[in-house]
């Protein structure tokens, strides 16, 4: 599943193999000539493969990657398969994507891209050797080198891209469900919702948290909304605007809002900042929004066990709550 | 005929705009409105914006001044079924249409005027301030 998200994200800019090989100036003279190395590659792959083991088993920062002789010869088959893959002599659509599972397998167990890259080093090192003493004539292997140069450079930068998307991915759902608790939208009676606010109410939390409540007005078809602001320890001329913003745009749904949790501290604060929100009806306490809510939607909390008689002793939704 | 129609239930007008307003529309719908109110002796009107995925300001500005001219003539006017990101814009942009009448719904903006008329001011029962 996050491997389908992170090549969505990725296809646009990946995908787009040509413009990546120019940049690491890979041709297909180089791929030809890597290809053409095939055989020798093949003949010395086994004991490439275990060099490179040997160093990574060699480093205790590496090595707590490869708990047991099960997964060594499972990474070993796959690393085998990696090396082979450089001397195809093609950059397809799937290379891509093999290449790019590097990054996010290393990324989901782990292991950072510092020891990937440095780990790559001693694999360069390794296939250094290979092309030098398999490769008699010295320009030939020089030549054959900066072509696996830039493949291999090539590769990093895949890797190096799936990394950043997988990480970007868990940043993503971190993020979404700090937004999703950050804006708990209770509904507390047919048509009355309830906001609690709890925490420092920034700019962009004030952004979430008005389309959130919107949206959910509509969802929920609510004709009261009770923005309780008890828990939020700071209310200056900014907060106060975003209540505001918040508010008008409730009502222009036709949804009504009521602002609760106002304690003397912040009343204070409001009336000498000169913020103006007389326009919309505040209560010192939750129970008390939560009466006037529930006269608005007419209804009302009523004594158990009263009948109607008792009714009489109702001041009527105008009066609900108060003194 | 106005590519908006206005339907007369009763004393009620009623008017759904499901398509996107452009200036030269909504000053023809604001027209169109005061006319058939003018016409009818309507003391409702509930305009249904439902439909509208975007309201720029100089459309909310004509919106909110045809309902203060309709209430001139004597027909109370709800804006119902406003969308949420539509509000939120508005509010964003610094136009939260004070003074407008909202609703959530055609149903909702209808009680309203109903209990407009029987004396009651639903939109400012919740107020602890005058108007």
């Amino acid at each position: 599943m996050a491997g389908s998200e992170t090549r969505d994200r990725l296809t646009a800019d990946v995908y787009d193999i040509p413009r990546r090989r120019a940049f690491v100036e890979l041709g297909d003279d180089d791929l030809a000539r890597l290809a053409a190395l095939r055989p020798l590659a093949e003949a010395h792959i086994d004991r490439l493969v275990d060099d490179f083991y040997e160093l990574l088993l060699g480093q205790p920062d590496t090595r707590r990657f490869f708990p047991d002789a099960h997964v060594i010869e499972r990474v070993k088959r796959s690393q085998r398969a990696y090396f082979l893959g450089l001397f195809d002599g093609k950059v397809d659509e799937a290379y891509v994507d093999d290449r790019l599972r590097v990054g996010a397998v290393h990324e989901r167990i782990g292991l950072a891209p510092k020891w990937y890259l440095g780990a790559y080093r001693r694999q360069l090192r390794l296939l250094l050797d290979l092309l030098f003493s398999g490769v008699p004539d010295p320009v030939e292997a020089r030549a054959a080198f900066a072509s696996l140069q830039k493949l291999v450079f090539f590769d990093m930068t895949l890797a190096i891209d799936a990394y950043i998307v997988a990480r970007d991915d868990a940043l993503e759902r971190h993020q979404t469900a700090l937004r999703e608790l950050s804006t708990p939208v209770i509904r507390v009676h047919h048509g009355v919702l309830l906001l609690p606010l709890v925490g420092t109410v920034d700019s962009l939390r004030a952004e979430q948290v008005m389309d959130t409540v919107l949206v959910r007005i509509v969802e929920e078809q609510a004709r009261v909304l009770i923005l309780d602001i008890a828990g939020v320890p700071v209310v200056d001329t900014r907060v106060a605007e975003h209540l505001l913003q918040t508010t008008q745009a409730v009502r222009l749904l036709g949804c009504e809002a009521i602002l609760t949790g106002i304690s003397a501290h912040v009343a204070r604060t409001l009336v000498q900042l000169g913020v103006e929100i007389a326009t919309m009806p505040t209560r010192a306490r939750l129970a008390e929004g939560i009466e006037l809510a529930l006269a608005i939607v007419g209804k009302r909390i009523a004594p158990a066990g009263a009948g109607a008689g008792s009714a009489a002793e109702h001041a009527g939704p105008d009066g609900a709550g108060r003194a | 005929m106005s590519p908006i129609p206005i339907l007369r239930i009763g004393t009620t007008l009623l008017c759904s705009v499901h398509v996107e307003l452009d200036d030269a529309l909504a000053e023809r719908l604001q027209e169109d409105v005061l006319g058939t109110i003018e016409r009818t002796g309507a003391t409702g009107l509930v305009v249904d914006i439902s439909g509208l995925e975007t309201v720029d300001s100089y459309v909310a500005r004509i919106l909110a001044d045809t309902g203060r001219m309709a209430r001139l003539m004597g027909a109370d006017t709800v804006l119902a079924g406003m969308r949420p990101e539509v509000a939120a814009t508005l509010v964003r942009m610094g136009f939260p249409l004070e003074g407008v009448r909202a609703a959530l719904d055609l149903d909702h903006g209808l009680a309203l005027l109903a209990h407009g008329r029987s004396g009651a001011t639903e939109g400012r029962r919740p107020g602890r301030t005058a108007p």
